[in-house]
């Protein structure tokens, strides 16, 4: 996604790492110079400090998701904004542990930085596929696009299926079948976990083929992953004759690489997937942290 | 069995046209085999790939020959029964199930489905291939957080505020109340309504009132009359300024001493010099040397002690004569019992609550060795202590009676006096009582005046002779401070680590009882020092002085009526 010599976390010099150090700094500096006359709490000047602080630094922070949409914006680009978006999102788990001096309770208050802590550390997952998958991406797809080999795919059923015709009626429908099992992507577990679709697609068909035999007592052979291909090399070793044979060889070359081509597919899919999935976690957090923090604010001046 | 097979011929955009075919038989094959009843001329059938049977009335069931399966109403499978509507696709081509017409046992009508149809059904069929075409979203998630945590973090609890009872109810309920935003254990004290948060926090965006806790705290006393000190700050200071609660355990009583200082640093200067209290803000670096509490008297004889500067070489006046030096000899002293040593504790014994002394007594200290006896003859009678008038009217009566009795034993007395009556005695005259009785009120006033000035009596008090106007004999009133230190709070009991020596040390060589024998300032500072201490007992104000101290102005804002 970026290049490697200007990484998110690399920009502009790590300006933002030292300025996100620098406020760290200067806060812990404060905590430990503050007496606050009892114990350290939320109360205390620098406790009202160090909340406002935080309570700006989480409201920008959440600007970045309208930075980010923005396409025409002089406020500096969008690597810098999340340079510091991460940056100061981490330095603000050390000032919202110190604007509560380490105190913890079940209520709303505690609820609100757990909250703020599953936001950052989902964030930190994020960081982590930003700087490990794209590479990741770029090598599985070996400089094709996905369209690309989707396209292809579509023209090797095309041919594999006019090929297995001129062999046997039995290669026709296991090719037929193989076509029908090949589910590029599905839901949110299917493509996280690299599945082409066909794990499903077979389950289904060995259900059918169960109710099947309950119906009509004749029982089709056992359906396995792989079977396409084993199929045709039984066909090939008990009745194939030279041609069928060159054309069979043809058919196996053809549906192993549409097999790596879909591998490869579901493969970025996931890839994709992982890189977009925290932030379905991320964004709805950060909302409900909003809600969070504005009932922090305003329940602690209600009852004053 | 009669199958009707309907052909469905597009001519143009908008017009169709029907061709009916028979067939015969009780299974309708499809395939792109020459000898199938609906053969297909497409690559994507198998040459037998899938029957429909007619099973009944309107009744069907519909059968994939190959592995590869059939799509019947969209979904791939092996073998179903359905109805009339249902729709078979195979390839270009799509079978629908009609219901029936005519005299037909089943039919079937089949049209094929264009190129632009087909790129629609497989880009419909097509699977999700990014986690935005999925059922996850993060628009509905945030929403629902956002108007979760707000309903019930913010709106519900707050709406107990307006609502009356309604706290009540969410408290008997899983639904959060007021309690969640609770931000630390009430203190012990006020834990019996820590559910009411109201019964503090009456106003909405108003800090705790004063008043909030002063409706049960009647009568606290408050610090000083902001009116006589110039100071109308110190009627902003809320309670809640030093006593914070939802601190747990940790209680309510801040022991900040810049909760003092910040006054007291310059007080003379904020009151305007109204106050006299010299400037203080740390015990350890900046506090003045102590006062002490002087025994002292009014002229009309009224316990009235004086406070005084602390300094060694201040001098007390208990109006007793000590010799602490003689008492605590460590060779011992002579007693009744024979040699003992006398300890401080032998005199000087906790009060019940362990934080000052009990006043001296002579009953139980002194009297065991300074006996009140007044004659050789009668060694065990004494006078009574303390009572000036008791000691003259005992004397006056124990010699009248051995008078009167006689067999009084002295050689300096009246016959009628030495002289023991025996049984049967004819009784004194009148001129043998009269003797008697001035012998007696002779002896007595001779034995008082020993008593008084010669042994007793003078051995510890200052005695003055009776004058001519009162016949009583003078002793000048005795007593100790007691409360040594009259601003601050001293406790003994907390200081059992110490011994006596630790701060009285002069105890042991002092030989006038007007030594002042209470340490100043320094001798705290040997241990104590202010809240920053390192090496010594961090002690800030409150550890030796109240707040609440106002002799007249309570905090209910009611001028107390006595002092």
């Amino acid at each position: 996604m970026f290049a490697v010599h200007e990484s998110l976390l690399t920009y502009a010099k790590s300006r933002y790492l030292w300025i996100s150090l620098a406020l760290s700094v200067v806060s812990i500096v404060l905590y430990v110079w503050h007496d606050p006359g009892g114990v350290p709490n939320g109360g205390t000047w620098l406790g009202y400090t160090l909340g406002t602080v935080a309570a700006l630094l989480i409201v920008w922070l959440m600007l970045f998701g309208i930075r980010k949409r923005s396409y025409s914006t002089t406020m500096g680009s969008t690597l810098g904004w999340l340079s510091a978006h991460v940056y100061l999102g981490t330095a603000l788990i050390l000032i919202a542990l110190l604007h509560c001096g380490f105190q913890f309770g079940w209520n709303l208050h505690t609820l609100t930085l757990v909250l703020m802590l599953a936001v950052i550390f989902s964030g930190f997952f994020g960081v982590y596929t930003y700087l490990r998958y794209p590479t990741l991406m770029t090598r599985n797809r070996e400089s094709a696009t996905r369209d690309a080999m989707l396209e292809e795919i579509s023209d090797i059923d095309q041919n594999a299926l006019s090929l297995a015709d001129g062999i046997a009626p039995e290669i026709h429908g296991v090719v037929l079948r193989s076509i029908e099992n090949t589910r590029l992507g599905g839901g949110v577990w299917t493509q996280l976990r690299a599945r082409d679709g066909s794990d499903i697609a077979i389950s289904k068909v060995k259900a059918a083929i169960v109710h099947r035999e309950t119906q009509i007592g004749a029982a089709p052979p056992a359906m396995q992953a792989g079977q396409t291909m084993f199929a045709m090399v039984d066909f090939l070793a008990g009745k194939a004759d030279d041609k069928q044979s060159e054309a069979l060889r043809k058919l196996i070359d053809m549906l192993s690489r549409k097999r790596n081509l879909a591998s490869r597919v579901a493969r970025d899919i996931q890839y994709q997937a992982i890189m977009e999935i925290w932030l379905y976690i991320h964004v709805p957090l950060s909302v409900t942290l909003l809600a969070a923090l504005i009932g922090h604010i305003i329940s602690v001046f209600f009852y004053w | 069995m009669r199958w009707l097979i309907r052909r469905v011929l597009k001519k143009s955009a908008s017009s169709l046209s029907y061709e009916d075919d028979i067939h015969f038989g009780e299974v309708l094959t499809i395939g792109r085999a020459a000898d199938q009843a609906i053969f297909l001329p497409d690559l994507r059938a198998a040459l037998n790939h899938a029957s429909i049977t007619a099973v009944g009335k309107n009744k069907y069931k519909v059968e994939s020959l190959i592995v590869a399966g059939i799509r019947v109403n969209g979904e791939i499978t092996y073998s179903i029964t359905v109805g009339h509507g249902a729709v078979v696709e195979l390839g270009s081509t799509r079978l629908t199930l009609v219901d029936l017409q005519g005299d037909f046992d089943a039919a079937v009508e089949v049209s094929t489905i264009d190129k632009s149809e087909q790129a629609a059904i497989v880009s419909k069929r097509k699977k999700p291939t990014s986690l935005s075409q999925t059922w996850i979203s993060k628009r509905w998630p945030s929403w629902l957080g956002f108007f979760l945590v707000l309903g019930f973090g913010l709106l519900v609890p707050a709406a107990t505020h307006i609502v009356p009872g309604l706290n009540k109810i969410l408290r008997y309920s899983p639904l959060p109340s007021t309690t969640f935003w609770n931000p630390g254990e009430i203190d012990s004290a006020h834990r019996f309504f820590a559910n009411d948060c109201t019964r503090c926090h009456k106003n909405a965006f108003l800090m705790v009132r004063d008043n909030a806790c002063t409706s049960c705290h009647t009568s606290t006393k408050a610090h000083a009359d902001p009116v006589k000190f110039n100071i109308p700050a110190l009627g902003d200071a809320r309670c809640g300024s030093c006593h914070q609660d939802h601190n747990g355990d940790r209680g309510m009583i801040s022991k900040d001493q810049r909760l003092c200082a910040d006054c007291h640093a310059d007080l003379k200067t904020r009151t305007k010099g109204a106050s006299v209290v010299a400037d203080v803000s740390d015990f350890g670096s900046s506090h003045p040397q102590f006062h002490v509490n002087l025994p002292g008297w009014s002229a009309d004889n009224t316990f009235t002690p004086k406070s005084m500067l602390w300094s060694s070489a201040l001098k007390e006046n208990s109006g007793l004569k000590f010799n602490h030096l003689k008492h605590l000899d460590p060779k011992g002293l002579n007693t009744p019992d024979g040699r003992k040593n006398l300890e401080c504790s032998n005199c000087h014994q906790p009060d019940a609550g362990g934080s000052a002394m009990k006043p001296i007594a002579f009953e139980t200290m002194c009297h065991e060795c300074h006996k009140l006896g007044f004659d050789t003859l009668a060694p065990d009678r004494e006078v009574p202590h303390a009572d000036v008038a008791a000691v003259s009217y005992t004397l006056n009566e124990f010699y009248a009676n051995r008078g009167l009795e006689g067999g009084y034993a002295d050689a300096r007395a009246p016959t009628v006096v030495q002289e023991r009556r025996r049984p049967g005695s004819p009784p004194l005259s009148r001129e043998e009582r009269v003797e008697a009785l001035a012998w007696a009120r002779d002896r007595s006033e001779q034995a008082a005046k020993t008593v008084f000035t010669g042994k007793a009596c003078v051995t510890c008090h200052s005695v003055n002779a009776p004058s001519a106007a009162n016949n009583v004999w003078q002793i000048a009133p005795v007593r100790v401070s007691g409360i040594w230190y009259s601003k601050a709070k001293f406790n003994h009991a907390k200081h059992q680590t110490s011994t006596c020596l630790d701060c009285h040390g002069g105890a042991p060589k002092s030989e006038a009882s007007n030594d002042l024998l209470i340490p100043g300032i320094e001798n705290c500072r040997e241990c104590h020092a202010g809240a920053h201490a390192k090496d010594k007992v961090a002690s800030t104000c409150i550890a030796c002085h109240g707040y609440h101290t106002s002799p007249l102005v309570t905090l209910d804002k009611k001028t107390r009526k006595s002092p």
